[in-house]
């Protein structure tokens, strides 16, 4: 599991989904939280990816997660 | 001039012929400074949106970590690009780009034709196995607090699960599309929308809903596809209706009609049953949607052009592209279902955040008719959640231009002219919603007073109006334009 830490939910194990390339060296990664399915580049801001930076009201509760409504229920 | 542009709008047939006919005139700008995926192609597009009469779409060619991979933003993004699409010149004055739509309404034939897979430009790649959308989309955060990367101009085509030969019941809509991984994506929906009943069918039965996602479209088909039409009307036949042109078509891999010259097509299946967290994103009124759990489909197989063209969007907090490409024919089918029943209507301007706020001219039949045809404009297919704020102005105000609607809220409305309806239906992601879902309903009375009210209209100033005068405006800007060359 990995250590990348979600800006989001704060929990561990982010996925690398994708490494933007230039003449082979890696510019950026595209990480994606297995948990609340956040996904984040790590060249952005840090007003939207830094820990404790970002605005805590779209912060996702990874402990309270069935609080999030499923749509089209039959 | 005016048949040449109108035959070359018929002769488009795909993003890049549009893309190019912009080019010509003015109206597309390749962008090639190297940028940043976030915040640069935001802040880019938003700044193009402050000039709603003439932003040109600009495709980005030089994006950090994407090397020869290219975006277009804002292909709508403006009066003239909407005026250009339509066959008309840039100045085209909103009130007539609306009554260009208005009158092709119900009033045009569809020319479907079929273009066999092996040559669809749509085919010319095909990826069916390794697949990683990142591999093909340029994406970046639209806006700074969405839940990921979203695909906010898709134009999703399905069948209906439960009667997949039915050419009409196929549904083409736009839906926001967020990733979820390189194979994986959630759509949102609400049970109303066509997708949202082809979901709830498919889960019901167990059957497979297979879809394909067209990007980089036929610019037609956005404006016209976004349009509630009947569920058992295609949206392809009512596009090339309402363009004047053909439309051609192909097959998906997995059994889908498509556009055969978009740039990019993702063909995926729903995970039956399956919710993952979506959301937040930044919608139409300004603000963000909430998180929810929504559907989530699986990538099968990607076509694309050569060097295909990502197209999307900028939506948030208005004016933006959002606002362009579908504030016209929000406002026309209105227009149409009121004259059905009251002739008197003469425009309908339902251009703000999807007609939250909306602006009818009608001429009074007696004292108080107007409120009439605001109840009436309220129980529309989309006054029932949409309009929200209800502005009433006599035929002599253009609804169109907000001076005089000022001069009309000036003038003729008194404060104890005003209807408030409570408790109403409302757009659950209306931030002023009471709870969302519920609301209340606001109609202003701008018009003027009759018999039998004791007090009549003043009398007026009457400057000159109607076509000379416009027609010595557009001259004088053209004068002001040639004095700086």
């Amino acid at each position: 599991m990995s250590k990348t830490v979600c800006p989001r939910c704060a929990t561990g194990g982010a996925l690398a989904d994708y490494q933007g390339k230039e003449g082979g060296k890696v510019v950026w990664t595209i990480h994606r939280c297995p948990t609340c399915c956040f996904s984040w580049r790590d060249s952005e801001p840090d007003s939207a990816i830094g820990i404790g930076i970002r605005s805590a009201h779209f912060a996702v509760d990874a402990a309270n997660l069935d609080r999030y409504v499923k749509i089209l229920q039959q | 001039m005016m048949q040449d542009l109108a035959k070359q709008s018929r002769s488009i047939t795909s993003l890049r012929d549009f893309l190019e006919l912009l080019g010509d005139a003015g109206q597309a700008i390749t962008w090639s400074e190297r940028v940043m995926p976030e915040p640069d192609v935001r802040n880019i597009a938003v700044a193009a949106s402050r000039d709603a009469n003439g932003a040109p779409a600009i495709v980005f060619d030089n994006i950090a970590g994407y090397p020869g991979k290219r975006t277009a933003v804002g292909v709508h993004g403006s009066w003239d690009n909407i005026a250009l699409l339509l066959g008309r010149p840039k100045g085209t004055t909103i009130r007539e780009l609306f009554f260009e739509i208005a009158g092709r309404w119900g009033d045009a034939a569809a020319q479907i034709s079929t273009v066999p897979e092996a040559r669809a430009p749509v085919h010319e790649c095909r990826i069916e196995s390794g697949i990683n959308l990142y591999d093909v989309l340029p994406v970046y955060r639209i806006n700074e607090y969405d839940g990921g990367f979203y695909l906010g101009k898709a134009s999703v085509a399905s069948r209906d699960p439960e009667d997949l030969d039915n050419f009409g019941k196929q549904n083409v809509g736009i839906y926001r599309l967020q990733l979820q991984g390189p194979d994986s994506f959630t759509l949102m929906t609400i049970p109303s929308h066509d997708m949202g009943r082809q979901i709830m069918a498919a889960e019901r039965t167990g059957l497979p809903l297979k879809i394909a996602v067209m990007l980089g479209n036929h610019p037609g088909l956005a404006v016209f596809a976004a349009t509630p039409i009947g569920y058992e009307e295609s949206e392809y036949s009512y596009a090339s209706a309402m363009m004047g042109a053909p439309i051609r078509l192909t097959k998906s891999g997995n059994g889908i009609d498509i556009l055969a010259d978009s740039e990019i097509v993702i063909e995926a299946e729903m995970q039956l049953g399956e919710r993952v967290l979506e959301g937040p994103f930044g919608e139409f009124p300004g603000s963000y949607s909430g998180v929810r759990k929504a559907p989530i489909f699986k990538v099968t197989a990607i076509s694309h052009r050569k060097n295909p063209i990502f197209e999307n969007i900028y939506i948030g907090r208005g004016w933006t592209e959002h606002d362009t490409l579908i504030g016209l024919h929000t406002s026309a089918p209105i227009y149409a279902q009121l004259r059905q029943n009251f002739p008197e209507v003469t425009a309908v301007n339902a251009l703000y955040q999807h007609g939250l706020t909306g602006i009818i001219s009608v001429k009074n039949r007696m004292a108080g008719f107007a409120k009439t045809v605001a109840l009436r404009a309220l129980s529309t297919p989309h006054g029932v959640m949409y309009l929200k704020n209800l502005i009433m102005v006599d035929a002599d105000v253009d609804p169109f231009d907000l001076n005089q609607v000022m001069w009309a809220l000036s003038t003729r409305t008194r404060a104890d002219d005003i209807i408030v309806l409570p408790n109403m239906p409302a757009v659950p992601i209306d931030p002023s919603a009471v709870v969302p879902g519920k609301g209340h309903r606001l109609i202003i009375d701008a018009t003027s007073y009759l018999p039998p009210d004791p007090v009549g209209e003043a009398h007026l100033v009457t400057p000159p109006t109607g076509p000379d005068i416009d027609e010595l405006s557009k001259k004088i800007r053209a004068m002001q334009l040639g004095a700086l060359q």
